[in-house]
Order: structure tokens, then C-alpha cells, then sequence
């Protein structure tokens, strides 16, 4: 009687991983993966700087000062005459490695904490949540800045000072989603099964909360990238000459009459990218949304 | 004698409810003084209305959640007295069956990860056989080997409980709970997981506590049973006793709400509304405001649960009209007959 149950599958078939469902859900999503697209073509392009940008982006020439668009320059040159394309191609390296590393970083540090105040509960929760709430209630450039000017200004000091002002977030939706996970009656069997509590934090309950982390990572990551260009606007992240769209943007704004092609560049890329990450996200939040994952 | 195999003694659990702004409000006494023995290899079920304690009982008996004060005793053994770390490497011994097949499995594992972890935790097979094992349970409960490397999404209900049955017995436990281990399954599929459980339950010995509010897959299946209310047990004995000769009025008023069960509107009214908050319990006999045999002393008094044939809580009990006697037989069984003759020869005899 109880052997006919199951007939349904031929001999050890492959089930369908959660994670294969999503992604074929998130490439149903058209804007998502343009966004993607856009995202990826950005990171070959800042690993392929040295390769594919046509002038030196710190090579300053005195006869090409903020000459307009033209065909050998083709988003025009700044104010000490470096030709901007190369500028904006270099420059992708340090808005994306800020984003994408500052992000890692802030999840690196956030989501352990997150789980742990989750999952230990009590005054660790109570303290680690009120630190959390402490932090947040700076906004968030505000919060960067001081940490950033703290530290002094470099590109890794920058990165170093979003990591940090991004961790709260991960903090939060750690805690949230492994209170969340901890109700659950798998967690309660893996608990009955004999689990130590670092397996049911690891083992458990973290591979069950990626999918909000990777949505809010996505959007951070985008965040982050305004935060490093704010920075370096301020002078606070990547220094000079080495290019970046934040320091470029600084630069353009003293020229904003005569060469506008000096901020639209950098501005757009920024735009960009920074759209392309969202869509990204909104695209992984209906893929990953675990509504759609239950049966 | 050896000890039984599960034994509470005056257990107690009270969960603090707060107001939105988290000052305490009192507590919902979930379980309340609660002694219990379940022998060895035997089923003990324990019934009632949802909210009476039930389930919060059977995740005491395992230390899944902590007493208030109390004994649980597994195997003559304390688990209060266990740290942590011996706990864990106790609980290979002590599996608990979830209600929703939907939730219990970790839904990022595959049926074999599932049911090979208990084997891992607890070294109970060498990595290289525990590919065999994990077949040879899953053909135990009934599932194909082959479907291994699925994913619980990919079944149905009653294909997961069985998943779930797997992993519980993976680890070689000698006691199981089951927590309304079919209630949350189509009827059609109820009896064959009923009988998979019955099965398992004779084949490897097991010590089983059923939590269920199912009086028919009770009396199936279950040698003893508990009637709880409001987290008190009011009645506790053999399970042909109770259903032939229901002592307290809460457990009349119980079987009377079964269709098919035999016992008149006459002999035990129905239960009218919800039973009262567990927050501020009635005094006394927890069951006097629904109770239609109340009197002074039940609102006085906390009835202790006194033996009579079989135990129960009721100051009245022995002046209640017997219930067995308006009671029609049904598909009850030999022993079920035996039983009665006993007790009603014991009962003219005195």
C-alpha cells in the first residue's frame, strides 16, 4: 500500500533547486535583466580599464583644455586637458569597487550580528538592537562623512566609513528575518534533531534568508555608490589625480557653464549604474519573493 | 521495574503576555502541574480542545521548551539536569513529528540532506553508507529511494509527513511526539500515515505520545490517554476505559461531540461557547463555568485527580450518573469488552 505512494518521478531525477526557480523567475523579468545586463557590462569595463580606455585618464595635456566632444575625444577633455571617456572608464573601478566591496563589507559585519541578536535574544538582542537603532537614526551621509573624515581621505577610508554606515541595515533585516526563521517548525525540528545553535544559524537559518539580503544588497550596492561619489565630491574619498565620478563631478561643477560635458558624463554614469543596481533588486525581490518558493 | 520512559512530574509553564508597550500583563498558565508516565513502548495519547496546553506539553516532555519547575524524567534521566551540550547528544534518543508537513522541512534542503542530518549529527552511520541509509528509511515510510535529490516543494502533504517521519526516525529514537501528526493532512491520506505510524510504532518498539484532538485516531491507536483542559490534566487512563466509562464531565462532554460515539445529549451536554481565558482561569475546578454538574465546591476547591478505576479530576465523579451504561457498542474491540466486564463486575462487587 505505502510503496505506491510515490510514482511520480523517474529514477533519481534531479529535483528543481529553490534557487534554479528563482533565477528562471528573474529572467522572465525584462527590466531586471537589462538592468543586469548594464550592471555587468559596467564590471567588464572597469576590469578591462587599462585595455579599453584610449588616453592615460591621468595624462594632462596644456593644448586640449575642456575642449568640447569631438571624435578623438569623444566626451570631451577637463580642465587639464586628460580626455574624459578614459577618466569615466577608470573611474568605474572606484564607484564599483566601492560599492560592491563597502556592501560586502557591510554584510560581512552586519548579518553575524543580525543573526546573533535574532537568535540569542535577551539583553544581546536589546543591545545590539538599541547600537543599530543609535546608528540609524544619523542619516546616512551624514554618518559617512564623519567616519570618512575621521579616518582621513582615500578611497579605502571611504569604503571602509560606507561599510560601516550600511551595517545597521544588515543588522535589522538579519535580526528580523531570524526571529522570523526562528518560529518556524523546521528550525524548532533542526533544534529537536540535536543541532548545535551555530548549525541552526548557518546551517539553517541564514540560507533561508538570502534572498532579502541579496534584494537589499543589490539596492545598498547602489547606495553605496552615491555615498562613495558624495564622498569624493567632498574630496573625502578618491583623491587626485586618480580618477573618480564623484571627484569628477567635483571638479565639472566650477565649469558648469562653459563645459557642461564635464558633469553630464560622470553624472550620467552614475545615473546609470545606480538605476541598473535598482532594477537589479526590484528584479531579485519578485524572484526570490519566498510566497512563490512555499510550494 | 525499570523506569518508564517518559515521566513528567508536576510540570509547569507559564508564558508572560505584555501590552503593547511590554509591561507584563500576567501569564497564560499554558501547562499546569502536570504529572504524566508513559511506560515503555507504549502510546499515550493526549486530547483536547485547542489551546488547552497540548502541544506546549509535548515540546516540554523534550525539552524543546523549558519548564517553569517540575521533573522530566526520560529514561529515569532529569533533562532539566542535562547541559546543553548533553542535551543535543540526547535528543537522538527523543524525535518529535510536526503538524504541518508544509513547514517542518527546511525548504533549502533536499529530502536527502533532511533525513541525513540526524544521521551526521549524532555519527550514527559512516559518510560513505549513509547514501544506503537514507534509501533504506525512505522505503521504510513508504517514498521511493529515487526521489532523494528533491526538494520538499516538489511533494505533496502527505509525502512530506512522511519525509518528516523519516528524519524522526533516522537518529534511532526510542520515543516519539507527535504533534497532531495527521490533522493537518487530506482524510484520504490520514489513515495510511495512521497506519504508517502504527506500523512503525510495533516494528521498532517505540514509545509514542500523540498529541491530537482526533478521538477516532485516538482510540486506534493509543493505549492510554490524557484528557487535558486548560493545562490541566482532568482524566488519565486506559483508552478503552475512558472511552467506555468517561469519569469527568469535560471528557463526556467531549466523546458526546463525536459523531458515531454512542453517548446521548442526556448523558453529557454538549460544550457551549469557548472555554475561559487561560490568563484568569475560574477558581477551583477549571471546568465548573461550562461544567453542567457544578457546585459550591468545584468553584472552592482544585480537584486532585483522584483514582477511581482510572484517574480524574472531578469532585463529583462518584456521584454522576455512569456514563458507560447508556453507552451503544460500536466497533470497540475484545479487549475494549473485557475491559468493561471487568469494571462493571468490579463495580457491583463492592
Amino acid at each position: 500500500m505505502s510503496t505506491t505512494v510515490a510514482t511520480k518521478a523517474p529514477p533519481l531525477e534531479r529535483g528543481q533547486s529553490p534557487a534554479r526557480r528563482a533565477v528562471r523567475r528573474f529572467l522572465r523579468h525584462k527590466l531586471a535583466v537589462a538592468g543586469l545586463v548594464v550592471v555587468l557590462s559596467f564590471i567588464l569595463i572597469a576590469a578591462l580599464a587599462p585595455w579599453i580606455a584610449p588616453y592615460d585618464p591621468i595624462a594632462t595635456s596644456w593644448s586640449n583644455i575642456r575642449k568640447p566632444p569631438s571624435a578623438l575625444h569623444w566626451f570631451g577633455t577637463d580642465e587639464n586637458g586628460r580626455d574624459v571617456l578614459s577618466r569615466l572608464i577608470w573611474g568605474a573601478r572606484a564607484s564599483l569597487m566601492a560599492g560592491v566591496i563597502s556592501v560586502l563589507g557591510a554584510v560581512l559585519i552586519g548579518v553575524p550580528i543580525g543573526l546573533l541578536a535574532g537568535l540569542a535574544g535577551g539583553w544581546v538582542d536589546a543591545t545590539i538592537s538599541r547600537i543599530a537603532d543609535a546608528m540609524l537614526s544619523v542619516p546616512f551621509l551624514i554618518l559617512a562623512i564623519a567616519l570618512a573624515a575621521f579616518l582621513g581621505p582615500a578611497l579605502e577610508n571611504a569604503m571602509i566609513a560606507i561599510a560601516i554606515t550600511a551595517s545597521p541595515v544588515f543588522v535589522r533585516l538579519a535580526r528580523g528575518m531570524a526571529l522570523d526563521a526562528k518560529s518556524t517548525d523546521w528550525v524548532e525540528a533542526s533544534r529537536a534533531l540535536g543541532n548545535p545553535p551555530w548549525r541552526i544559524a548557518f546551517v539553517h537559518v541564514l540560507p533561508n534568508i538570502i534572498p532579502p539580503l541579496l534584494v537589499q544588497s543589490t539596492l545598498a550596492i547602489a547606495e553605496a555608490i552615491i555615498a562613495e561619489a558624495s564622498l569624493s565630491f567632498l574630496g573625502l574619498g578618491q583623491q587626485p589625480p586618480a580618477p573618480s565620478w564623484g571627484s569628477m563631478l567635483n571638479s565639472a561643477q566650477r565649469f558648469l557653464d562653459g563645459a557642461p560635458w564635464l558633469a553630464i558624463a560622470p553624472g550620467a554614469a552614475i545615473f546609470i549604474v545606480v538605476l541598473a543596481f535598482n532594477l537589479v533588486g526590484d528584479g531579485l525581490r519578485d524572484a526570490l519573493d519566498p510566497r512563490a518558493d512555499r510550494r | 521495574m525499570t523506569a518508564p520512559m517518559l515521566e513528567l512530574r508536576d510540570v509547569v509553564r507559564a508564558f508572560p503576555v505584555r501590552d503593547a508597550l511590554g509591561r507584563s500583563k500576567g501569564a497564560v498558565r499554558a501547562v499546569d502541574g502536570v504529572s504524566l508516565s508513559v511506560p515503555r513502548g507504549s502510546v499515550l495519547a493526549i486530547v483536547g480542545e485547542s489551546g488547552c496546553g497540548k502541544s506546549t506539553l509535548g515540546r516540554l516532555a523534550l525539552r524543546l521548551i523549558e519548564p517553569d519547575s517540575g521533573q522530566i524524567l526520560f529514561e529515569g534521566e532529569d533533562l532539566r539536569s542535562l547541559s546543553p551540550a548533553a542535551l543535543r547528544a540526547r535528543r537522538r534518543d527523543m524525535q518529535l513529528i510536526f503538524q504541518d508537513p508544509f513547514a517542518s522541512l527546511d525548504p533549502r534542503m533536499t529530502v536527502e540532506q533532511a533525513v541525513a542530518e540526524p544521521l551526521r549529527l549524532h555519527g550514527i552511520v559512516p559518510r560513505a553508507k549513509e547514501r544506503d541509509r537514507v534509501a533504506e528509511l525512505l522505503s521504510r515510510v513508504g517514498l521511493r529511494p529515487e526521489l532523494a535529490r528533491r526538494w520538499p516543494h516538489e511533494f505533496s502533504g502527505g509525502q512530506r509527513q512522511r519525509i518528516a517521519i523519516a528524519r524522526a526516525l533516522a537518529s534511532g529514537p526510542r520515543l516519539i511526539v507527535g504533534d497532531e501528526p495527521v490533522s493537518a493532512l487530506d482524510v484520504s491520506v490520514q489513515a495510511q500515515v495512521i497506519n504508517l505510524l502504527q506500523d512503525l510504532i510495533r516494528e521498532l518498539g517505540l514509545t509514542f505520545v500523540l498529541i491530537s484532538h482526533d478521538l477516532g485516531v485516538v482510540r486506534h491507536i493509543a493505549d492510554r490517554v490524557a484528557v487535558m483542559y486548560l493545562g490541566r490534566i482532568v482524566e488519565e487512563g486506559p483508552t478503552a476505559e475512558v472511552f467506555s466509562n468517561p469519569k469527568h464531565p469535560y471528557t463526556r462532554a467531549l466523546l458526546a461531540a463525536v459523531p458515531g460515539q454512542g453517548h446521548t445529549k442526556g448523558a453529557a451536554a454538549l460544550l457551549e461557547g469557548d472555554a475561559p481565558s487561560p490568563i484568569d482561569p475560574p477558581s477551583g475546578c477549571r471546568f465548573r463555568t461550562r461544567c453542567p454538574h457544578a457546585e459550591a465546591i468545584c468553584a472552592a476547591q482544585i480537584p486532585p485527580l483522584a483514582d477511581h478505576g482510572h484517574r480524574a479530576a472531578c469532585h463529583r465523579q462518584a456521584e454522576l450518573p455512569p456514563a458507560a451504561a447508556r453507552h451503544e457498542r460500536d466497533a470497540g474491540g475484545e479487549r475494549l469488552k473485557r475491559l468493561q466486564a471487568f469494571f462493571s463486575d468490579q463495580r457491583t462487587g463492592e
